[in-house]
């Protein structure tokens, strides 16, 4: 995309690209240049001014100036080490000197950077302003008195998660003495002046955040203002054992650490204190940042559960799971199949599986073309057929991320109202359809991106039926010569001045009406207009699909318009898979649709249930207790290790008992079939972390192999799958996913109906819901960013058995009755 | 007869439960002097002075559990220590402890048995001691024993040939064995005191004598620093015990016949009664073993040869020819 | 720093003084002669003087060096470093330890542990503390690097008990609040130094 320049810093050589920012130019070549406030996927906030370098001359700020070719950097000379050195000196002007307790203590930047530049003695001074502790939200605590007002939190919060639920605010503090403008660094002055006036609070107005609590501020914080509730005053950084893993919540998989120390004095057991990420390259969400205390602990070995599990694996006609597990235990539990014909039914991992194949003999490819770190260097997203809020966060980061870095725009197709998501950006249409007409969407989306060309010509003129021309009257503003005489008062003469007057007229033009907006819910009239302005300066388009297209009644033909979509339109395209590991899961395993005889629950209830939340016939180890192997939605496998010891059985041992075991669970990773793109890589050879540019270093990409092509007709769309009346929407709260996101202590959502404030106020505090078969009785709760009628009921507990009362699909028709 | 063999019972008797209990106050003894030498106190808590530590470490000795190796054989292994205490005492039998005294009209020698031959015998008696510890580590199936043993072995053929000959001068200048003639010999004050006439057999003997004992530096048999307990690794309670009475009632026997043989015995010692002349004299031969304690290092075993087979045994020899050669002319 | 130093491993012979002796004697008649000489001259009596010599002085001059140890116990520095003491704040009574985890951290013995927690004044709350005085070397280390002066070294030297418990929980250690007038600074490691005033450079306040 951009050309590859050379820049010097400090006299060497630094290949990079054009339009870099220095500072990012500089860590990729492992050269240090001081900064505090600059968040490399976010935009510049220039608070800290500390960044300052000299550039062929000139003083810019490394964060924010942009390399061309040739340019020459000094990252330090006197006069810059002197501003940053009066910068720190600031900052360190009325903080706390309470280190000792203080929770950033080792790893603060602040004292990172006051020993790195030599500050050892204080010669400004102001009067403090009394700053109070507040409590944001159930996990979030900030520490007005430690705040630095680096705005890195602001920053994270709206540039990369979207909610923009905290910003900065007025601080009341002591005025600068004005002399100081002339004594002091110019910098360092700027500096102090707007950090004597601000301080963080919450956007909304009140004491409370309104945001989707993942903490992200809390992990850029570089002091110890931002801290969770949790955590505060819990350990000391330094006494943690970091241990690199893989987030096993949703299947973003991020690159997560967990960190670990023994429980307390009288329990040596170990512990998770928290969860850290490297927040330059990734962002969490708050299921991977509070939800991590979800280990089974076992006091030892059952013999006799074991015994009982190696019979039931013996008789078993069905094993029924769901893909929150490793790639090692999916092929487990395919090597029991192939052993004893055992079926495998996953409901989840099913629908992708089937959804991808139809996909991938449209496509000629057996995976998706793309992955997410593309669709973040896009500047236009297409989302169809997810939830972007709550499916997957770092779908909805890279969403958000696109209209704020890269002055994107963005089209979301859902028919679930959404606040939120059209405050991501000006650019952003939010077209909120009826239920079933997803292919509709794509229908569009093949109108306005496909190459015509291309497209087969029956589709051709399908799509040219919704389109008409009518005609309409527009207001235009035009340019009159109006002429007037004006006489002078003076010389009393007269005078005709000619003047350019502005002015409205109505003009009748032929406009282009598309009846697939209308249909979908918006309005062509304005649509075409607002398009034109979504589609200036834009070259790099991307599309995200998600879980209703697999679980549609449609889905096949779903699946054959989005490889046409990919061949006909220049588009990045990705999917992301309903759960964590659906994608290794799809991948791995033979499935099959449905459960009969004596069936085995893997993290499900069946018949004899093997549980890693501690509630079935045999203890298993949950994923924080074990080694393995995820395949996330970029199609990266990736490795994540043990955080805390597991003192059970596991999978591995009942198939040593069934003599199709290896000595280590991990042994099977080198063993993952090779035909569906993985590589014979042991675990060992796996890693997992990110360089100094921030490239990501972990496992490797599968291979998208190459699918004998065939030519499928799409199918016109016929309305009779639209469903009315009142809808349920299977769809989890922000920060679950899971049983094990249920089984953390600092995630409080609960199971229960989620539902707009408006459709909530009519339900009132508890409904019954009536499905074809079955009926449930849940708890309403008010989710302020739904808007509309639909109804989301979680299908986190698996216990519930959400998955089968839905069935092939995530929108079901309901009854509802008040209890 | 009848009376005879009373008073023997009755000294008998009394020269055990006498020498006994001095063999138990010379321990103490020697942790006062040993811990004085050292700038200790030594024992302090039992009784005044820590006098009665003999009493309690008696007690301790007695109620302690009789421990037999499992491998150890059995008899042999309870006999050994019998020998030493009991060879002990009846060497005791011919020494004249004090002079005679008369109680209500009845003439009392105090000796046990005035044999004619002495001297011999008491050599005998307490060479035959020495099969004590020699059969005691060799019972006991420990190899700290066994070291104990040959140690024994190597002790008994060094010191044996000094002593006989050391002797063998001053008999010559007496012309009898009985320690009763040797007294008597001397009667005439300090100037006839043997030791004048043979100071070198003297030392010998006193040399000797230490080795007899197994007093330091002559203490191979049982030295802690290099072989644990020696002979006595495995013993415990009285057993243990009675290889200690023996050994101090052998001390107290040297220096009886150091006294005796070279001091001028139990004659008056000017205003001194005879009494408490002997007594005197036999306190400092005690007194220079635990001194000489506290002095000097221990010696090797093949130094202990050495000695006295290539120095003293050459010089006594020569004290024995030289001696004869002054009598003939 | 160079390696040299740990790549010569002849051990121990650099620095070995060798003292000077006499030949020893080869032919027998120089061994006759080391015998001779060695008897007449009197080197054990002068052995036998030394002992004799202490033991009048020990028992006339009562040059004893016995401590009767249980009834009699000789005095200890100031400085010395036993039983670990927690000092309160002198004011209001409150323990000093601020529960930094410094000392848990430098401590060489890992013998240190606390657990704190966020109390309801807001403040950081030490929960827990426990040294294992089974591991504890008594270094002195926790003591220099309390920024508070919180952890000293006290005078309890006899460390025998019935569990090691006995001595490392923190209200043990800790000084009793009706004893708080009697609490004394520590003067060892991690005391202040007299002249420390004079070695800080004051910070300008605006109040």
């Amino acid at each position: 995309m951009s050309n590859e320049i050379t820049i010097k810093i400090d006299g060497k050589e630094c290949k990079t690209t054009e339009g870099e920012f220095l500072l990012n130019a500089a860590r990729a070549n492992d050269i240090f240049i001081p900064a505090i406030c600059y968040l490399t996927r976010c935009s510049p906030t220039l608070a800290c001014r500390i960044c300052l370098v000299e550039a062929d001359g000139k003083r810019v700020y490394a964060c924010n100036a942009k390399a061309k070719d040739g340019m020459e950097i000094t990252v330090s000379n006197e006069e810059i080490l002197e501003e940053r050195r009066a910068i720190m000196e600031v900052y360190d002007v009325n903080h706390p000197l309470q280190c000792g307790i203080c929770d950033q203590s080792g790893e603060c930047e602040l004292q990172n950077y006051t020993l790195e530049l030599g500050v050892d003695s204080q010669q400004y001074f102001i009067p403090d302003t009394k700053r109070e502790n507040k409590d944001w939200s159930s996990v979030l605590h900030y520490d007005a008195g430690l705040c630095i007002v680096c705005e890195r939190c602001t920053t994270v919060c709206k540039d990369m998660i979207g909610d923009a639920a905290i910003k900065t605010g007025a601080r009341g503090g002591a005025v600068l003495d004005k002399g100081l403008k002339t004594t002091m660094p110019k910098d360092a002055y700027a500096m102090w002046n707007k950090l004597q006036k601000a301080i963080i609070v919450p956007s909304n107005g009140t004491e409370f955040t309104n945001c989707s609590d993942c903490g992200e501020c809390t992990a850029v914080c570089p002091v110890g203002a931002l801290v969770s509730k949790e955590f505060i005053y819990t350990t000391n950084s330094w006494e943690l054992e970091r241990i690199p893993a893989t987030c096993a919540h949703c299947s973003s998989g991020c690159q997560i650490y967990y960190e670990t120390k023994h429980t307390s004095i009288s329990n040596p057991d170990k512990k998770i204190y928290r969860v850290t990420n490297e927040w330059n390259y990734v962002s969490l969400c708050g299921a991977g940042r509070f939800g991590f205390d979800f280990e089974n602990r076992v006091d030892g070995k059952d013999e006799d559960a074991f015994n009982r599990a190696i019979e039931a694996f013996k008789k078993a006609d069905t094993i029924k799971f769901n893909s929150t597990i490793t790639n090692e235990e999916a092929l487990m539990l395919q090597r029991v199949k192939d052993k004893f014909g055992t079926r495998l039914v996953n409901a989840d991992a099913l629908a992708f599986k089937e959804f991808l194949s139809i996909y991938s003999i449209a496509s000629g490819n057996s995976l998706y073309k793309n992955d997410f770190r593309e669709v973040m260097q896009s500047d236009f997203v297409i989302s169809v057929g997810t939830s972007l809020r709550n499916d997957n966060p770092n779908a909805r980061y890279a969403f958000n991320n696109v209209q704020k870095m890269n002055k994107g725009a963005g089209l979301y197709f859902h028919p679930v109202g959404d606040t939120l998501v059209p405050t991501f950006g000006k650019s952003v249409e939010s077209l909120i359809h009826k239920v079933g007409q997803e292919e509709l969407a794509l229908y569009l989306v093949l109108d306005l991106f496909a190459d015509k060309e291309k497209i087969p010509s029956d589709i051709k003129d399908y799509l040219a039926s919704f389109h008409s021309t009518v005609k309409k009257t527009i207001k235009e503003k035009v340019m009159q010569s109006v002429t007037s005489t004006v006489v002078d008062k003076v010389t009393g003469e007269s005078k005709e001045v000619t003047k350019k007057v502005p002015k409205m007229i109505d003009k009748e033009i032929e406009a282009d009406e598309n009846e697939l907006i209308n249909l979908l819910g918006g309005d062509s009239s304005k649509f075409a207009d607002a398009f034109e302005k979504m589609m200036k300066k834009k070259e790099n388009f991307s599309m995200i699909i998600g879980e209703d297209l697999y679980f549609h009644p449609k889905a096949r033909n779903i699946a054959r318009l989005v490889a046409l979509i990919e061949t006909t339109c220049d588009m990045n395209l990705v999917m992301i898979p309903p759960k964590t590991n659906s994608l290794g899961v799809a991948l791995i395993c033979d499935l099959d649709k449905e459960v009969s005889g004596y069936t085995i629950g893997y993290n499900e209830k069946a018949d004899f249930t093997l549980s890693a939340i501690g509630d079935g016939d045999l203890d298993i180890p949950a994923i924080n207790q074990q080694e393995g192997t995820f395949v996330n939605m970029n199609k990266v496998l990736v490795p994540t290790n043990a955080a805390l010891e597991y003192k059970g059985y596991e999978l591995n041992d009942i198939l040593n008992a069934l003599d199709i075991g290896k000595d280590e669970t991990i042994d099977f990773t080198i063993e993952l079939p090779e035909n569906k793109g993985f590589k014979a890589v042991a675990f060992d050879d796996l890693p997992n972390g990110y360089t100094n540019s921030g490239k990501e270093n972990r496992g490797y990409i599968l291979e998208n192999l190459k699918v004998t092509k065939e030519d499928i007709k799409v199918v016109t769309f016929n309305d009779n799958i639209i469903l009315n009346g009142e809808i349920a929407y299977r769809c989890n709260p922000q920060r679950q996913f899971n049983d094990f996101t249920e089984k953390s202590e600092q995630i409080f959502e609960e199971f229960a109906i989620y539902a707009s404030p408006a459709k909530a106020e009519k339900l009132g505090k508890k409904v019954e819901v009536k499905f074809d078969k079955k009926s449930i009785v849940l708890s309403v709760i008010v989710d302020d960013r739904m808007s509309g009628d639909i109804l989301a009921i979680p299908d986190f507990r698996s216990s519930e058995d959400i998955y089968a009362i839905f069935g092939k699909n995530r929108f079901k028709q309901v009854t509802i009755r008040k209890v | 007869m009848d009376a005879i063999i009373i008073e023997t019972i009755v000294k008998a008797a009394l020269v055990i439960a006498v020498f006994s209990a001095l063999a138990g106050f010379g321990t103490f003894i020697e942790r006062k002097i040993l811990a004085f030498m050292q700038r200790r106190l030594g024992p302090m808590h039992v009784g005044p002075f820590g006098i009665l530590q003999i009493a309690a470490d008696g007690i301790k000795l007695f109620t302690k559990e009789d421990i037999i190796p499992q491998h150890a054989n059995k008899f042999i292994f309870m006999i050994a220590p019998i020998i030493t205490a009991a060879t002990a005492f009846i060497a005791l039998a011919a020494v004249p402890i004090f002079p005679e005294f008369t109680v209500f009209g009845y003439t009392i020698h105090p000796i046990v048995a005035d044999i004619n031959v002495g001297i011999l015998f008491i050599l005998g008696a307490m060479a035959s001691g020495l099969y004590g510890p020699l059969l005691a580590g060799m019972a006991q199936a420990n190899k700290w024993g066994i070291i104990g043993s040959a140690r024994t072995a190597i002790l008994f053929m060094s010191y044996e040939v000094v002593t006989g000959l050391s002797l063998l001068a001053p008999i010559m200048l007496v012309g009898s064995l009985s320690l009763i003639d040797f007294n008597a010999a001397q009667t005439g004050g300090v100037g006839e005191w043997l030791v004048w006439q043979q100071p070198v057999a003297f030392i010998l003997f006193i040399i000797a004598g230490f080795a007899e004992t197994n007093r330091t530096p002559f203490d191979i048999l049982e030295h802690e620093a290099e072989i644990i307990s020696g002979y006595a690794t495995e013993y415990s309670g009285m057993r243990w015990g009675m290889f200690f009475i023996g050994e101090y009632a052998n001390m107290i026997t040297i220096s009886f016949m150091a006294s005796l043989i070279f001091f001028g015995g139990f004659n008056e010692w000017g205003i001194l009664p005879g009494g408490l002349a002997i007594l005197l004299k036999v306190s400092f031969f005690f007194f220079l073993m635990l001194w000489v304690r506290a002095s000097w290092p221990h010696i090797r075993p093949d130094q202990l040869m050495w000695l006295c087979w290539k120095v003293l045994m050459p010089i006594a020899i020569l004290n024995v020819l030289i001696t004869g050669l002054v009598m003939m002319l | 720093m160079s390696l040299n130093k740990f790549k010569d491993r002849n051990v121990g012979v650099q620095n070995y003084t060798l003292i000077e002796h006499e030949a020893f004697p080869q032919t027998g008649g120089e061994k006759f002669a080391r015998v001779l000489k060695r008897t007449i001259k009197g080197e054990l009596f002068v052995g036998l003087w030394v002992t004799m010599r202490t033991m009048i002085l020990a028992l006339f001059n009562g040059e004893i060096h016995t401590v009767k140890y249980p009834f009699e116990k000789l005095p200890i520095s100031p400085r010395y470093r036993a039983i670990h003491d927690m000092l309160r704040l002198l004011e209001s009574g409150h323990y000093r330890c601020i529960g930094c985890g410094l000392c848990e951290k430098i401590c060489i013995a890992d013998c240190i542990k606390m657990d704190t927690k966020y109390d309801e004044n807001q403040r950081k709350e030490v929960t827990e503390y426990t040294i294992n005085f089974g591991r504890c070397i008594f270094c002195g280390y926790c003591a220099e690097v309390c920024p508070e002066l919180a952890i000293v070294h006290g005078g309890r030297y006899e460390t025998a008990s019935q569990q090691r418990a006995s001595f490392s929980i923190f209200d043990d250690m800790l000084t009793p609040i009706d004893a708080l007038k009697e609490q004394k600074e520590y003067p060892g490691f991690g005391a202040v130094s007299p002249n420390a005033d004079d070695n800080i450079k004051k910070t300008p306040l605006a109040y």
